[in-house]
């Protein structure tokens, strides 16, 4: 909770004014008995009209008084939690941007996500209702004693000795709710977790018929929360029923102490009755402690997981003396670079060493999981490495600013991520400031303006979550835009051609050509392959084989056995009656 | 500091038809506020636990009346015993009020477990009732929805839900017990002053109208708005790779800033709005009270014996009474709204029309021979524009049928009407002869297995993730099934085998890796009809020779469409369909396309050709 009660300091005023507010209608609510006390007894008993008059005039005043102070407290109050929340929320997302994807191992999306939603809607609802009801309970309790003291001391001993007992009952529950609360939000994750990967899996889930499957899937999940639930709440739900025994009891001790004392003189009737009748109001109050008690411990449980987000620290950060230079040749070098994946041992790249120079088109071909898509991921730094450097322009990775690094790479992934959005603002969002010509021109570089053009909308057409009423290949030309876009120095398109038709991807390696970039591609295809100026040959993390690709016809057999495999004895034989 | 101290004054208001036209957005020509047709709903879910609700309302009635009881007999005891000293009298009270006490106690411990219970299973239903009913809808549905914001629906709409049922329906039953049994004793000692006191009924409706009219609204508001947040989460952190290798981390903090903004102005505007009920009850009970003793006051110096001091002072106190039910229905109403803005929404997607139910003639096939003909189909996603154009084909048993044509010609639509994800505008497709529309959609996938363009992964082991093909599958079917798609090595090599967890992101796994997997998924579910969606495309060629070979074998006996880019991998195919902007400009076999020296040929020969360049 430290991590979370700074978030209400730039409130403070907000939340005295709504507190004084509240006081304000506090002490109407208690005047209110005396007066009315005085309309009966002065007035109405005694007959006198002008009495009514005066002290109903005077109460009728007090209650707009009160009113316009409720309403104020309103405004407050909701002042104070809605931008509460607004600033957690913010701030919770700006860590989550800063995080690197270790981080993101520990905190799955799911979870984020009910963190960042639901876990910070429980905070803000109960700062409002902390502003507005909580302290009357407690205000009330302790008024309630301290008048119980006045009349007679003796008699409210009996009080004093119930509360701390039932004070230190509800520390108890509190600490147990709260983490049974924790284990109910971890459950909401859960829940959230089903239902994004149904969400996203639906095709696969309906083509395979699993609807019966996943409904039972979620069946459990949401059933784990139900029981969850009804746990933490039953817990909280228990301490109404046994404050209001032990405030009962007190009330019988006050009758049959109080009985003794009436005999023994030491207190009048009237005593007895009215230290009754207080303990009759603190058990009144007493109850809403319990709600106080549901809301506090749920808090708690969600001010923990925010902290626990806002605690973590981002792994990934600029060096303090990063400098200020930007990209400039696009030259890439990797010296002896070993890395693994944050919890896990397996090296998925191992001492690997080779440089592609400053424009040059290099292809980098492996079999599946030799860790090609890994090596993509360093150059733009999502993940440090374990042992050795990255050089970009024969500076070392870490001494660029994050920000200036990748802001003058583009990178292309294996599966096209499209936003939600038109066309124009997802080929735009790789570069805020491209004009709408640069926008075109990207396009019609990747292949895809004709496309666009038969676009009902052309490029204001709205694209769905995975801009799925476009092909595979489609979707692919759009984030090679999206890339191209920002005139990178480095274009990393890892398999980014896999959906495209052999015409599409010559054309697009052809105006790929023209630009001044150094290009890396991750290719399983020969043609792209050949059309290379440096080509890589990765095997489990290792540099099996570097050069041209004549060079490697000669100096590696795997290379050969690849181009042979794609080339098929069709092409062979053609070749030769050529000759 | 003046600053913050005006503040709260200086939010945005919207008028009540602003709200509206932005609540109706994306919902239909749907009735914009229904609000008792939503209560009625929820109702519904509630009624299924009848026998338990009726416990908790007698328990309701129980501790009530104890609650009442009790400090009568307190008064009792102290005007008879302790002010006369009889102590045996007393003890024989206490004794008494010890078990009404209890009693008491436990009454409202029973009333909070059950109802603890019935409120968790009515949200529990509620929500995989929900669950479910989202696998009903159509593919369409999920294109044009934000993932995120359909699961706010599900967590934080349904939270709304869950915490108002847990505390309301016991807050109004007994809130109307005590209205009720206060009324009775007000109507018992004056029928004029109780008259009076109703008076302030009609202003509590008209103010609480004004009210609710606003928060009804703005709760709906508050969560649609909370839905888009959590939409615009989902999608950002789902992007993040590419979010960070563009370094857009600004932008996206910027346009989350501008959601979080409308959040907190329709929060704001909700909560403020809300929190003058309890107010406004106040206020008129206060009221009420003062204009009562005027008249009562007058009733009595009148002195025609309508009214008598004791009634008077009697009545005044209870006439306070009265308001406090009132002032709790109030704000019980309130809570309702905000559940109600939740299950509204989650009852909107209930109301999404599903995917169109099976023709009521529709039958269960028991076995498909696999033979499958496109007569005539034409198809648009969108009204103005024509994916598909008068498809026509016929694939016998057993024969594979390949498309190809450049990206967006409608080869994967092609796929989506064969599974009847979508259905078509115009002809039909048919299977073993019959209109696959008077085949149940259970039946048909059956029949069919997919490898398709995304091969998703779930979050679990590698085994599980094999046998989602076929969920009877033994752990041996699940092996062979691996080593057919030649995915058994990298899994060998992997920590745990087949026991290894995968992650949703699909870290630790290729994306080459990520397909063997899906291929033994379908190799599993042993269809009859098998769809490949460019699933070798993205294979290394060593591992592709090696599924080359698996699939040919799978693809023996069964009716095959293949949509791959290298037409060597075609090449075979008993049936060539050339695609172009929706229509079928070329069909044949390999020889006979390239004999035609069409788009086809055209193709083929610029591949050899780049072949050749070796």
């Amino acid at each position: 909770m430290k991590r979370i009660f700074p978030f209400l300091t730039p409130y403070k005023i907000a939340i005295f004014i709504a507190l004084s507010l509240m006081l304000m209608e506090l002490a109407v609510e208690l005047v209110q008995p005396l007066i009315i006390a005085k309309i009966i007894d002065d007035g109405i008993l005694q007959q006198d009209l002008s009495v009514v008059f005066r002290w109903g005039g005077v109460l009728i005043g007090c209650s707009i008084a009160a009113f316009a102070a409720g309403v104020t407290n309103s405004f407050y109050s909701s002042h104070v939690s809605q931008s509460f929340g607004f600033d957690i929320r913010k701030t919770l997302y700006d860590k989550v941007q800063a995080f690197s994807f270790t981080n993101f191992g520990r905190f799955p999306a799911s979870s984020l996500i009910t963190r960042l939603t639901n876990d910070v809607t429980m905070l803000q609802n109960t700062v409002f209702m902390s502003l507005r009801i909580m302290m009357r309970a407690p205000l009330l309790v302790i008024g309630s004693v301290i008048l119980a003291f006045v009349v007679n001391a003796r008699l409210a001993l009996v009080l004093v000795i119930s509360v701390p007992v039932i004070i230190f009952f509800l520390l108890f529950i509190m600490k147990k709710a709260g983490k049974l609360f924790k284990m109910v939000q971890e459950r909401v994750d859960q829940v959230n977790k089903v239902m994004q990967e149904n969400l996203v899996g639906i095709r696969l889930i309906k083509a395979f018929l699993r609807a019966g499957y996943e409904m039972k899937r979620f069946r459990k999940s949401s059933q784990e929360l139900m029981e969850k639930t009804v746990k933490a709440l039953r817990l909280v739900e228990v301490t109404m029923p046994i404050i209001l025994l032990l405030m009962n009891a007190s009330i019988l001790v006050v009758l049959w102490y109080g009985s003794i004392e009436v005999t023994a003189d030491r207190a009048s009737v009237g005593d007895v009755v009215a230290v009754v009748n207080y303990a009759t109001r603190m058990t009144g109050a007493l109850s809403i402690v319990t709600m106080i008690i549901m809301v506090f411990s749920r808090a708690k449980a969600s001010g923990n997981r925010i902290a626990e987000v806002l605690e973590t620290p981002v792994d990934l950060v600029d060096r303090e003396a990063s400098d200020n230079y930007a990209i400039k040749q696009g030259s890439i070098t990797f010296d002896d670079v070993t890395f693994s994946y944050p919890e896990s041992d397996e090296q998925v790249i191992r001492n690997l060493s080779f440089s592609i120079k400053a424009g040059q088109r290099a292809a980098i071909l492996g079999a599946t999981g030799s860790g090609k898509s890994t090596l993509f991921q360093l150059i733009p730094r999502l993940y440090d490495v374990d042992k050795g450097e990255i050089r970009i322009d024969h500076q070392e990775l870490t001494s660029f600013k994050l920000e200036n690094l990748r802001q003058q790479i583009g990178f292309v992934p294996q599966e096209a991520m499209l936003f939600t959005g038109s066309v124009k603002e997802n080929i735009a969002w790789g570069d805020d400031k491209a004009s709408f010509e640069e926008i075109k021109e990207a396009a019609m570089r990747a292949q895809i303006h004709d496309t666009i053009m038969d676009l009902p909308k052309q490029y204001d057409t709205q694209l769905g979550q995975k801009g799925v009423n476009l092909s595979g290949g489609q979707k692919q030309r759009l984030s090679i835009a999206r890339a191209l876009v920002r005139k990178p120095k480095i274009l990393l398109m890892d398999d980014s051609t896999s959906a495209l038709d052999m015409k599409t991807e010559a054309k697009l390696l052809e105006q790929l050509a023209d630009l001044s970039c150094t290009t890396v591609m991750i290719t399983q295809k020969i043609s792209t392959t050949m059309a290379s100026d440096h080509i890589l040959l990765l095997d489990e993390g290792e540099l099996l084989a570097e050069g041209s690709h004549q060079d490697l016809l000669t100096s590696s057999t795997l290379y050969l056995k690849i181009v042979e495999s794609q080339i098929g004895k069709e092409a062979l034989n053609l070749v030769q009656r050529s000759n | 500091m003046f600053k913050e101290a005006i503040k709260p004054f200086q939010y945005k208001r919207r008028s009540i038809q602003e709200i509206d036209q932005l609540n109706e957005r994306g919902r239909g020509k749907k009735k914009a506020q229904d609000f008792s047709g939503t209560l009625k709903k929820i109702w519904f879910y509630l009624s299924m636990h009848k026998l338990k609700l009726s416990l908790v309302i007698l328990m309701v009635v129980i501790s009530s009346s104890m609650a009442l009881l009790g400090p009568f007999l307190v008064g009792m005891g102290i005007d008879d015993y302790i002010v006369n000293q009889d102590t045996d009298g007393l003890i024989r009270l206490l004794w008494i009020l010890a078990i009404i006490y209890a009693v008491h106690s436990l009454a409202a411990w029973f009333q909070a477990m059950w109802m603890v219970r019935i409120a968790q299973d009515t949200v529990f239903t509620m929500r995989t009732g929900l669950f479910n009913h989202l696998h009903k809808l159509p593919i369409p549905f999920f294109d044009k929805r934000q993932h995120g914001e359909l699961m706010s629906r599900v967590t934080n709409d349904m939270e709304n839900v869950s915490s108002t049922l847990n505390s309301s329906v016991i807050q109004i039953v007994s809130s109307i017990l005590t209205l009720v049994g206060t009324v009775s004793v007000m109507l018992y000692l004056s029928p004029l002053l109780t008259l009076i006191t109703v008076l302030v009924i009609p202003a509590m409706y008209f103010g609480l109208k004004w009210i609710t009219k606003r928060t009804g609204r703005l709760f709906k508001e508050q969560q649609r708005n909370l839905g888009e947040l959590n939409g615009y989460i989902q999608e950002t952190l789902s992007g993040q790779r590419i979010i960070k290798t563009f370094s857009q981390e600004k932008k996206v903090i910027a346009q989350f800033k501008e959601r979080n903004e409308q959040l907190r102005l329709a929060g704001f505007w909700a909560q403020t709005f809300s929190g003058f009920i309890p107010k406004l009850m106040n206020f008129l009970n206060n009221l009420s009270f003062a204009v009562i003793a005027l008249i009562g006051g007058m009733l009595v110096l009148n002195g025609e014996g309508v009214v008598t001091i004791g009634v008077m002072v009697i009545f005044v106190e209870y006439s306070r009474q009265f308001t406090r039910p009132l002032n709790d229905l109030a704000n019980q109403f309130n809570t309702l709204l905000s559940a109600v803005a939740g299950a509204e929404r989650v009852f909107d997607i209930m109301n999404e029309k599903e995917e169109r139910r099976d023709e009521d003639e529709a039958i269960e096939v028991n076995s498909l021979n696999g033979q499958v003909e496109f007569s005539h189909v034409s198809f648009a996603y969108e009204k103005d524009e024509d994916t598909l154009t008068d498809i026509s084909f016929k694939a016998e048993p057993g024969e594979t049928v390949a498309f190809v044509g450049p990206t967006g010609a409608g080869k994967t639509t092609i796929i989506n009407l064969l599974s009847r994800f979508y259905d078509v505008n115009d002809g039909a497709v048919k299977m073993d002869g019959k209109d696959i529309k008077t085949i149940k959609r259970s039946s048909l996938r059956s029949h069919m297995a997919f490898v398709l363009q995304d091969s998703f992964l779930f979050e679990g082991t590698i085994r599980e993730n094999i046998r989602y093909g076929r969920l009877t599958a033994t752990d041996e079917e699940v092996e062979k099934a691996a080593e057919l798609a030649n995915a058994a090595s990298f899994i060998r090599k992997m920590p745990k085998q087949f026991d290894t967890l995968l992650q949703v992101d699909g870290q630790g796994i290729s994306q080459g890796q990520r397909q063997l997997l899906s291929i033994a998924r379908a190799i599993l579910a042993d269809p009859s009809i098998l769809v490949l969606d460019e699933a070798t495309s993205s294979i290394d060629t060593i591992t592709e020779i090696k599924i080359q070979e698996a699939l040919q074998r799978l693809m023996k006996g069964r009716t095959s469409f293949v949509i791959a880019h290298r037409l060597n991998t075609i090449q075979s195919a008993d049936q060539i369909l050339v695609l172009q902007h929706g229509r079928i400009i070329e069909r044949g076999d390999h020889q006979s396309l390239i004999k035609k020296k069409g788009f086809y040929a055209d193709l083929h020969n610029s591949q050899l050709r780049e072949k050749m360049i070796l």
